[in-house]
């Protein structure tokens, strides 16, 4: 048996594909796909399913325009494929709650228990780092696709002339929902850091955002301070996304990536400096 | 290159020292025992080894390389006190993944992970989880981790708390028969356990480096432990104190005497004495036990 010694990158890649085996060869990770799936299902064949009734719906349509303005939602009635609008909306708001539970759980549990110690003697504490942000963002990427998949098979099995569109918009729509999920994981690495386990990683990340909600309350009549909050708070620029479509979601892509590469430095930071 | 290398190694913990500028150089070979009373600070010893945490002050390096750094990954290997394996994972699935990060291929992971559980005797559990073991097994698969890509250093905090004497035995037997490639650091409050396996010997207290005594050196031959199973003690000391040769006869348990000489095979006058006035011996031990030579 032979074994040379590993470089960075190719232990990043074990630590990542083994977070993706332990969730879907776990009896744990599958009940909690389950669950995913079981939440999914509901939303697909009600909310999605329903969709392009609702959206041709001249009722709905003033409905939505006056609980959010004239031209707030406009583009939402432009998509192609009905289903894959409202599946664009719910996936917005629901997709990054999932991320907090996932990826509450990237360095907790170990930490608390002592496992870290039986890895940082075998790799970088870079590759661990990085390894687990990539696998927790590889499984919320599984997540996305599996239901993309399911709403245009929705899609098809209504019209199946839609497949194209539908498959199109599929694919803006995933990269566009992985990029908004990048600075959620980053941020649950590092508050998974610092607490004791992924309950109180959640807690802190629930405490996080109300204190920044609030904040962002006090200061309304400020648009240059909410302006900044914007680049503070991951996810500030979900409800501003909902009214784009297509190649025009990406004009929101820089500030969730400048927000995960300021938080994966700052957690690599407190990564190297940490005791285990 | 030394194996070990601390040049005035201090940490603190808020307003506690745990250590407190130890110097140490150690050098690669058979093992070496660390040990020292409760809050002595061994742990924190090991945790800086292993670049668990950071040190307050100081510099300390192994072969060459400070705690963590790349070079060192693989060559590096411990036990430490109080991890433990994920619960939800069974023993053969993590153990590969840390034959995986050392470089080994996927098949090769599984047969070095079979290896380490066979040293330490746990082949027929490998797929079970960590939950359905009891903790002396816990702590030989910790103690076969520990083993994974036979590394040139591996360091074991207390490797035999908890272990039956049938398995504290089989324990002792692995590190003696693996000391040939690898050299061991063990800390351990088991005096008897050590005496048997380490040469070299580092007494920690307070957070400092208090003794180093080696169990070879000349002046061990010197002295001769004698245990008697039954004796009349004043005749005993009195005999062996008129013989040639003798420096002193001190009693240090009931029947337990150290006895400090200047003769080589002295042990045969010994022998002639016990046999002239009809008393029975336990054992007859060349040198002073470790306990004997720290705290006396």
């Amino acid at each position: 048996m032979n074994n040379s010694a590993p470089s960075q990158l190719q232990n990043t890649v074990i630590i990542a594909s083994f977070e993706v085996k332990k969730i879907l060869f776990n009896t744990r990770g599958l009940i909690a796909i389950a669950a995913f799936a079981l939440v999914w299902l509901l939303i697909l064949l009600y909310p999605i399913k329903d969709a392009s009734e609702y959206l041709l719906d001249p009722s709905f349509r003033q409905l939505l325009v006056n609980l959010f303005g004239e031209n707030s939602l406009n583009q939402l009635f432009s998509w192609k494929v009905a289903e894959m609008a409202i599946f664009w909306v719910i996936a917005l708001f629901i997709f990054p709650l999932f991320s907090i539970s996932v990826a509450a759980d990237q360095f907790a549990s170990d930490k608390s228990r002592g496992s870290f110690r039986f890895l940082t003697l075998r790799t970088s504490r870079d590759s661990l780092y990085f390894g687990r942000f990539c696998g927790s963002l590889l499984i919320q990427s599984i997540l996305v696709l599996i239901t993309m998949i399911a709403t245009i098979l929705l899609s098809v099995s209504r019209d199946p002339s839609l497949f194209l569109p539908a498959l199109t918009s599929g694919v803006f729509a995933s990269i566009n929902i992985i990029i908004v999920l990048m600075p959620y994981t980053a941020l649950m690495g590092i508050l998974s850091l610092y607490a004791n386990s992924s309950k109180q990683a959640t807690i802190y990340a629930i405490l996080l955002w109300a204190i920044l909600f609030i904040i962002s309350s006090f200061f309304s009549d400020h648009p240059s301070v909410i302006a900044a909050l914007q680049w503070v708070l991951p996810g500030a620029q979900i409800s501003q996304m909902i009214n784009t479509h297509g190649l025009g979601s990406f004009m929101y892509a820089p500030m969730p990536l400048l927000q995960t590469l300021v938080l994966l430095t700052l957690g690599r930071l407190y990564m190297k400096r940490s005791a285990i | 290159m030394s194996l070990i290398h601390c040049h005035n190694l201090t940490k603190n913990y808020a307003s506690k020292r745990a250590l407190n500028q130890v110097n140490l150089s150690l050098e690669a070979g058979q093992p070496i025992a660390l040990v020292g009373p409760n809050g002595a600070g061994k742990t924190t010893l090991f945790s800086l080894l292993c670049g668990y945490i950071q040190p307050s002050s100081g510099k300390v390096t192994l072969f060459g390389h400070p705690p963590g750094s790349q070079a060192l990954l693989g060559k590096v290997a411990s036990l430490p006190q109080d991890a433990s394996l994920d619960p939800n994972l069974t023993i053969m699935t993590q153990l590969s993944l840390f034959a995986r990060l050392q470089g080994f291929s996927n098949q090769d992971a599984e047969q070095e992970a079979l290896r380490v559980l066979d040293l330490v005797g746990l082949v027929d559990n490998c797929n079970q989880k960590p939950t359905a073991l009891s903790h002396g097994m816990g702590k030989r698969v910790s103690i076969a981790q520990a083993l994974i890509g036979s590394p040139e250093l591996v360091l074991l905090d207390e490797p035999t708390a908890g272990l039956d004497p049938a398995n504290a035995k089989v324990i002792r037997h692995l590190v003696k028969s693996q000391s040939k490639n690898t050299t061991f650091v063990i800390s351990s409050h088991n005096l008897d356990e050590l005496e048997k396996l380490c040469d070299q010997v580092l007494y920690l207290d307070n957070g400092q480096l208090s003794q180093s005594v080696s169990m070879n050196d000349s002046q061990q031959q010197n002295y001769l432990t004698l245990t008697m199973s039954q004796c009349e003690v004043e005749v005993l000391v009195a005999s062996i104190s008129a013989m040639s040769d003798i420096i002193t006869v001190e009693q240090k348990q009931d029947n337990e005497f150290i006895i400090q000489h200047d003769k080589a095979n002295i042990e045969i006058a010994l022998f002639t004495l016990f046999s002239e006035q009809g008393w029975q011996y336990k054992s007859l031990l060349k040198g002073r036990r470790l306990e004997e030579k720290l705290f006396s």
